[in-house]
């Protein structure tokens, strides 16, 4: 694979060295030409044909130039070129039989060379433009197989090159190609010396894919490719992180702010209702299991974005959602490079967006009014609210400034046959929530070496170890009471009477936070929750992998490759008796601890041919492939309560296990799957990818195991066509189309099966009885979830691709949903899990890069924007509506409308008065000054539950559109870059509203819940209803009041560098110095804390039934960084 | 390298190891005696479900009745269809309603799957019959607990297999009470005696108990009496000296219980917690250590309760014992909640180690039933000196006198019912079996609203108007289920 690479192609300057020039001949040589809109290509054409004389050029160099007629008889040829060449910013050099055409002042020489040369050899050296010597550099005759690549010394040999003129491609791994037309022929043989430049612009051109890499000219997929030293100076530890505005139509969201985690990435707006919506990822070609968090981004050099089925459907029955390919750093050509990475920031949560609750006095007051209002007594505490002031702001009480910080030193060296890259890491990240933060130490070895000219062999591995220590702080106040190790620490801290201290004046730090006979509910000091509960994850993960790649016969390579991942990681909570996340269960409480063990390992062999043959015009590739794919978990839980010691944390310490939360887990799946392709293309210009994966799972029904993806896509480059030659604006023009069929199996292990759950235990008088019960229903036809996918695309090179346009668009089809399907419970089932519905998908992305600026100030602009729409075609028999969500906060996915919506009431306000009451439509609780909503359906009266009830479709969680845009700007020295990523059309519901605007006045309240109902006479702003009866409508109805538009438009980052000048010296290459503001500033209405939030209530990131949710989550930061970057 | 692993099918096939499947499972005596444990297992949520505070058998069978009520909770309102229960709201998306009908359901799909194999593997006539037995009794006593809360339901007897068998249309109510009759009868045949029966399995007492309260609920009153009077005559049971006794665990299963769900203390998943949820709420861990101390129960981490406070004696309930009724006290204690005192239900607060974990077990069951049941059978058959044999039988054991007029006795026995059965969720179903329910409950609606305070409401509280106003027999199908089924 590493071959491929290789052929990545750069742009740069090209140097040709000529040993002596003799133009006065040209004045001799007497030439008529008559050429009327031709290009130059075509007038050299035609001089070559009437002399001896060859040209030589780089292409890009005369593709510029306009078209050209000429009528002039019997004139010389140096007089010809001139007039020819004028106004062109070209001239040219004569190298005996040789006319080189070059940019003005730049050095070009060809030297000839004619003593050894056998007829059709061409070969030269190539170095960097300090004359080191580049080995592994290609050399190839294009349109051919004919190719060559460089050895230490920089020299290459290239042999039996057709005669005639030919064009050599001219590459390097880092390093810009270009082509080079030449002439070929036993008397005009030539040595070509070429200096290639370091490549700064981004690798725009090399296109890693499945199962190989492409040229970008030459891809007909929809593939995106980013070069992670674009991405080198974001201070955040995670890739996708990084990717957030960078590609058209991949929805990158931080749903969550917690250190080292919390990003959700939807390519192409997909979503499956069960199936889970996550892309493949696949590093160095290994398809892996769970999450990326452990690998570290400074070991990246490449991240592609496969986005259409004809890209993605190699991977067949995983692919559905997409797949992001990760290709780690391998040793580069030449000497040995050092590098030192640091970067150092503070994170803070910017002042917008923190939620703004009462104060201690508004809070007291509100208290206050409250009991007038209900004509009760005001307890003590209430009657003086000025007394309180500001009171204790709990949510900022939470939050710290925290240190982040990077190290990393990578080694690069290829000496002799062997070639290595070595990267060790150590990143920090404290939270900006107290007692959280994320910790990682890293190392990557990938290493090759060359046994023989056609075996070579390469071991990769990458041992991380990382440490995530992250409290309980996303999800609903009640998240505990859905799930035991969730908390919502956050939201409670909202809750929280402001008049009630979270520490004491002399440091000391409350229990509780409640006062006994006035506060509703018994609450624990979630401040002191915080800081004292145990929750934390170590992970340690071996991803390794070997091959063996043998090239028998030119054009032909055997490649066996194994991968292994290998991970451990232990769990620990715990709770000491002083502190408590729940709610209603204030401490003391006796200590409690879960303890989770998770051992996997994956493996993976591969087994790949791969044969090159170019015949003529014609150029065939074809792979072929076996891979065998094994999977296995195991976890064990303890839950154990009652510690008598909070000090002593040990499992024999505690007095009892709690049988119901431990359990063991065991998960194993199998996957055999053939691969084969074949690609095409006719004189590099029609251009043709048929591939097909089959893929026999474990996961699918026994009668239903194999599965078959195929795709097929064409690309037409309209450039280089004989008719777009003349049109010197437009430097590339491709058309692409592609259509496939690829599968989504996140099913589960075992759902096929009938299971029968072996603790449906009983009791009789004392004694436990063991029973068993049939708790699923199989489905032996169960199979994957298939989606089908057209792609339209064009790519658009302007002006010598100072401007690049990529356009695409695209429809997929879902079908054969995969999920639960619900089953009527006198089943004894609560569902079944079948292929049973339709979704489509369709969508626009176009992506714009432009260089504005190109002198010594120069400013270069990419941006993209994509437009998405989903809607749900068919779902089971009988059914037109699939309810998600939590409790009475519902979303609906219904046949004909977009996958889950906010489905709830419209708020209008409140009953203002008896007369406005008396006229409009009721609920049987509504009263005078409580929340009016919508008669939706028209029945005369207020409802909330089943399906004809006044619910209607009140937001939708999904953009319609996400557009990112990134400008880069550098002068001497200095470099700038900003990074912006947006997000429009989208509905956000903010859930946490369920307790910070509840009016029984159990909690503390939003500040403009001041402004509520209270009687005819003062009916406030016609948000809140009263606090004294039937709150529970506006509480706990979900209506429109919940939602919020979720657009947003974020800086991601500004980074601003300054390359240190250097005295030429042997210890240091280079030192760059840099800041950098993460999260800069986020344009929104937005008025909660994130609007790229998505949590389900028990504070997991939300599934697709649960899109746009925000139950309260860990702030995201600003962080602010100096960073250094040191070469040696 | 090339061929490292081959594509055999085997390599493909694999099973889960945490879970058995269906396929290998069903083969033994072990394994259908497991499938009968697990049939009762849902039983226990049926009656006591702390995690969802929706434990639908007190909510259907007392609360909504004229027995309890509920301490409305101002600060804590995410309690609508608890209190909906007892105001006689009847709204489909009841997660109770829905509770106690996909319970039941549960039970009977477990039963069916049992019922469905097990003649088809050989294994020991005697074990075979018991199980069978168990089986049948169970699914006639969920069906019976459905066709009385819901009316017609569907009809499942085979075990679902498929996505097309899952829904089934509504079966009439003759129907549904032949197969529970056909079904508690071969049961009782099938089942053995409570004295060789493991304690706390079904036996034939308990089938016939069933069978005799069918024969009720049918109006077959001289099938009731025979069916009845062989429990009697079975030596089997007897009352139990002390009232108070019969509900301690420390006698759990006693001479008196016909049938009762198990519970077990621990941390294992199996305890009970009614006392709890019964409480008055919000009350503060002062407050519940006072009241569990004065009443000997000291166990460990007593918190604070926040939520509401239900299943609270009403007043009615408190008058309509009589004085020098023993039961009363064994059954009504008083508690102090928030600085306020409330009745509460004393039945179930027994000494436990931690704190909502229990030892207590439920009663469904009991001889003084059977006694009650064969009295009612009785008289409606105008057999009014036979009735006050059994009839007195319970009275003389709460310590009151002899009934001796027949006058009225068809009253007389429902109250009786009503105080010897306090709590156990007869109540409503009684009040619908005997076609007073409308009436009743009525009048105590009115009652309620028109002094909400001697219903626990605190000040400026009161029902909602729609309370009380539309009484009706049957819960509506669970609106859940109703989206599924495309029959209903």
């Amino acid at each position: 694979m590493r071959m491929y690479l290789l052929m990545i192609l750069l742009t740069t300057s090209l140097f040709l060295i000529a040993r002596e020039t003799r133009s006065q001949e040209l004045d001799k040589v007497i030439i008529s030409l008559n050429v009327k809109d031709a290009t130059l290509k075509q007038v050299f054409n035609k001089i070559e044909k009437q002399t001896v004389f060859h040209f030589s050029y780089l292409t890009d160099d005369i593709r510029q130039v306009k078209t050209i007629t000429y009528n002039k008889e019997k004139i010389s040829l140096g007089t010809a070129l001139g007039e020819l060449l004028e106004n062109t910013g070209l001239s040219y050099e004569q190298v005996e039989k040789n006319i080189l055409i070059k940019k003005k002042g730049e050095t070009i020489a060809i030297i000839t060379d004619n003593t050894d040369n056998a007829a059709g050899t061409i070969r030269g050296k190539i170095t960097d433009t300090e004359g080191k010597a580049l080995n592994g550099a290609t050399v190839l005759v294009k349109g051919t197989q004919i190719g060559t690549s460089t050895n230490e010394q920089g020299n290459f040999v290239l042999s039996n090159v057709p005669d005639g003129n030919i064009t050599l491609l001219i590459s390097a791994v880092g390093y810009t190609a270009r082509e080079m037309a030449v002439a070929v022929s036993a008397d005009r043989t030539a040595s070509i010396d070429i200096k290639l430049t370091v490549e700064t612009q981004g690798l725009g051109e090399v296109v890693v894919i499945a199962y190989g890499s492409a040229t970008k000219r030459t891809t007909t997929g929809a593939v995106q490719t980013i070069n992670a030293k674009e991405l080198q100076d974001i201070p955040v530890p995670q890739i996708t992180q990084k990717l957030q505005g960078r590609l058209a139509g991949v929805q990158i969201n931080q749903v969550t702010g917690k250190p080292g985690q919390g990003m959700q990435v939807r390519i192409r707006g997909q979503a499956s209702i069960l199936a889970g919506s996550d892309p493949l990822y696949v590093v160095d070609g290994f398809p892996i299991v769970g999450n990326i968090n452990n690998i570290n981004p400074d070991e990246i050099e490449t991240i592609s974005v496969l986005k259409d089925a004809a890209s993605t459907s190699l991977y067949g029955s995983r692919a559905a959602n997409g797949v992001v390919l990760i290709t780690t750093k391998m040793g580069k050509s030449g000497q040995t490079n050092i590098g030192v990475n640091a970067f150092y920031g503070v994170q803070q949560v910017p002042q917008k967006g923190r939620p703004e609750m009462m104060n201690g006095q508004e809070f007291a007051q509100f208290k206050k009014e409250s009991f007038e209002d209900l004509g009760l007594p005001v307890p003590a505490t209430f009657q003086n609210p000025a007394q309180y002031g500001e009171g204790y702001n709990w949510y900022d009480g939470m939050l710290q400034s925290a240190p982040i910080q990077n190290y990393s030193i990578s080694i690069n060296t290829s000496r002799d046959r062997f070639s290595t890259s070595a990267v060790a890491s150590y990143f920090n990240q404290d939270g900006v929530l107290r007692n959280s933060d994320f910790r990682r130490f890293s190392i990557r070895l990938n290493s090759e070496y060359k046994v023989s000219d056609k075996i070579k062999a390469g071991f990769n591995a990458a041992p991380s170890h990382s440490i995530d220590n992250t409290p309980s702080s996303d999800g609903a106040f009640y998240a505990s009471f859905i799930d035991p190790s969730a908390g919502g620490i956050l939201n409670n801290s909202l809750l929280v009477w402001p008049i009630l201290p979270y520490k004491n004046s002399d440091g000391s730090l409350p229990l509780t936070a409640f006062i006994p006979g006035v506060s509703a509910f018994a609450t624990p000091n979630y401040y002191r929750a915080l800081n004292e509960v145990t929750n934390e994850t170590k992970t340690t993960r071996l991803l390794s992998n070997a091959y063996v790649e043998y090239t028998p016969i030119k054009g032909l390579s055997l490649k066996t490759t194994i991968n292994a991942d290998i991970g451990n990681s232990a769990f620990l909570n715990f709770k000491p008796s002083t502190a408590s996340v729940t709610f209603v269960a204030p401490p003391p409480s006796p200590a409690t601890s879960i303890r989770r063990n998770d051992h996997f390992y994956s493996w993976l062999n591969e087994n790949l041919v791969t044969y090159r043959k170019s015949h003529g015009v014609h150029n065939f590739e074809v792979l072929g492939g076996f891979t065998t794919q094994k999977f296995r978990s195991e976890a064990e839980q303890l839950r154990l309560t009652d510690f008598p010691d909070d000090r002593i944390r040990t499992i024999q310490s505690a007095v009892n296990i709690d049988r119901t939360q431990s359990f063991s887990d065991i998960q194993e799946w199998s996957l055999t799957s053939f691969i084969a392709r074949i690609n095409y293309d006719y004189a590099g210009k029609y251009l043709f990818t048929a591939a097909i994966r089959r893929d026999g799972s474990s996961r699918f029904g026994a009668d239903n195991r194999w599965g078959n993806f195929p795709s097929v896509s064409v690309g037409w480059l309209v450039s280089d066509e004989n008719f777009m030659a003349s049109i010197n604006s437009v430097s590339l023009l491709k058309l692409r189309a592609s259509y496939g069929v690829i599968g989504n199996n996140n099913i589960g292990n075992y759902t096929q099966y009938a299971t029968v759950n072996t603790t449906t235990n009983a009791i009789f008088g004392s004694a436990i009885a063991p029973g068993a019960s049939v708790v699923t229903l199989g489905n032996s036809d169960l199979g994957w979830e298939t989606t089908k996918q057209l792609d339209i695309g064009l790519d658009l090179g302007l002006f010598k691709n100072r401007i690049n346009v990529a356009y695409d668009f695209y429809t997929k089809k879902t079908t054969n949903l995969l999920y639960n399907v619900a089953v009527p419970q006198e089943s004894g089932f609560t569902n079944f899990n079948g292929n049973i519905g339709e979704l489509k998908f369709w969508g626009h992305e176009f992506t714009v890069s432009s260089k504005n600026l190109t002198g010594g100030f120069k400013w270069s602009t990419d941006f993209n924007i994509s437009f998405s729409d989903n809607k749900v075609v068919k779902l089971s028999e009988g059914v037109d509506r699939l309810y998600g969500g939590f409790g009475a906060f519902q979303t609906i996915t219904m046949v004909g409308q977009r996958i889950g919506q906010f489905w709830g009431l419209i708020h209008e306000g409140v009953y203002v008065d008896q007369g406005d009451f008396d006229k409009s439509p009721k609920a049987t609780a509504s009263q005078v000054g409580t929340a009016k909503y919508r008669d939706a359906n028209g029945d005369g009266k207020i409802t909330y539950g089943g399906d004809n009830d006044d619910r209607t479709f009140i937001g939708n969680p999904f953009p319609k559109f996400i557009y990112g845009i990134t400008n880069t700007f550098s002068f001497k020295n200095f470099d700038l870059s900003i990074v912006g990523s947006g997000s429009h059309g989208n509905d956000v519901a903010i859930m946490t509203d369920q307790g910070a605007t509840n009016l029984d006045g159990v909690f503390n309240v939003l500040r403009d819940v001041k402004d509520r109902w209270r009687s005819p006479s003062n009916p406030g702003k016609g948000r809140y209803g009263k606090t004294t009866s039937a709150t529970f409508m506006e509480r706990d109805w979900f209506s429109t009041r919940f939602v919020s538009k979720g657009n947003f438009f974020t800086i991601k980052n500004v980074t601003l560098g300054y390359e240190v000048p250097l005295k030429q010296n042997k210890y240091v290459r280079n030192v760059r110095v840099y800041g950098s503001v993460q999260q800069a500033y986020i344009f929104t209405n937005y008025r909660g804390v994130n609007p790229e939030v998505s949590t389900a209530a028990n504070g997991t990131t939300g599934s697709t039934l649960n899109l746009g949710m925000d139950w309260g989550t860990y702030p995201v930061p600003r962080t602010v960084t100096f960073g250094v970057n040191v070469g040696l | 390298m090339i061929g490292f692993s081959s594509c055999k099918k085997d390599f493909l096939d694999i099973p889960s190891e945490t879970n058995l499947t269906s396929a290998t499972f069903f083969k033994t005596q072990a394994d259908f005696e497991k499938a009968v444990n697990g049939a009762y297992a849902p039983l226990r949520t049926l009656y006591n479900n702390p995690a969802g505070n929706n434990s639908s058998a007190f909510f259907m069978g007392e609360m909504h009745s004229d027995n309890t009520y509920y301490v409305l909770n101002p600060n804590f309102r995410a309690t609508i269809d608890q209190e909906q229960i007892a105001d006689f709201i009847y709204d489909p998306a009841s997660v109770i309603a829905a509770n106690k009908y996909t319970t039941n359901y549960l039970v009977i799909s477990r039963a069916n799957q049992v019922l469905a194999l097990i003649d088809g593997v050989d294994f020991d006539a005697a074990v075979k019959s018991n199980l069978k037995g168990q089986a049948l009794f169970l699914r006639a006593f969920s069906y019976f607990e459905l066709v009385q809360f819901f009316g017609k339901v569907p009809l499942h007897l085979t075990p679902v297999s498929s996505f097309a068998e899952a829904a089934l249309p509504l079966s009439s109510v003759d129907s549904i009470f032949n197969q529970i009759i056909a079904d508690a009868s071969q049961a009782a045949s099938l089942l053995p005696n409570k004295s060789v029966q493991q304690p706390g399995r079904a036996t034939s007492g308990a089938a016939k108990t069933l069978l005799g309260n069918v024969y009720m609920v049918s109006k077959k009153y001289a099938l009731a009496e025979t069916v009845l009077k062989e429990i009697i005559s079975s030596g089997q049971y007897s009352l139990i000296s002390n009232y108070a006794a019969v509900f301690n665990p420390a006698n759990k299963n006693n001479n008196e219980s016909v049938f009762e769900v198990q519970y077990k203390e621990g941390n294992d998943g199996f305890a009970s917690n009614f006392i709890n949820p019964f409480l008055p709420q919000p009350i503060s861990a002062t407050e519940v250590a006072a009241l569990f101390t004065a009443n000997g129960v000291n166990p460990a981490n007593v918190q604070a309760l926040s939520v509401e406070g239900y299943n609270i004696p009403t007043p009615d309930l408190i008058a309509a014992y009589e004085a020098g009724d023993q039961r009363k006290d064994a059954s009504i204690g008083y508690v102090t909640a928030g600085g306020k005192t409330y009745p509460f239900i004393k039945k179930y607060l027994h000494p436990h180690a931690q704190f909502g974990i229990t030892n207590d077990n439920w009663p469904v069951y009991r001889y003084a039933e059977v006694l009650l049941l064969l009295a009612e059978a009785l008289n409606e058959q105008g057999k009014s000196t036979e009735t006050l044999t059994y009839l007195n039988q319970v009275r003389a054991r709460a310590g009151l006198g002899n009934i001796t007029s027949t006058g009225g006795l068809k009253d007389v026995i429902m109250n009786e019912r009503r105080v010897e059965l306090a709590f156990e969720n007869k109540r409503w179903l009684d009040l619908v079996r005997t076609g007073t329910a409308v009436n009743i409950i009525t009048a105590y609606g009115q009652r309620v609203k028109a002094n909400p305070a001697a219903y626990y409401y605190p000040a400026g509280f009161a029902p909602v108007p729609a309370s009380f106003t539309d009484i009706q027999l049957t819960f509506p199908l669970p609106a859940s289920e109703a989206l599924l089924n495309p029959y209903f």
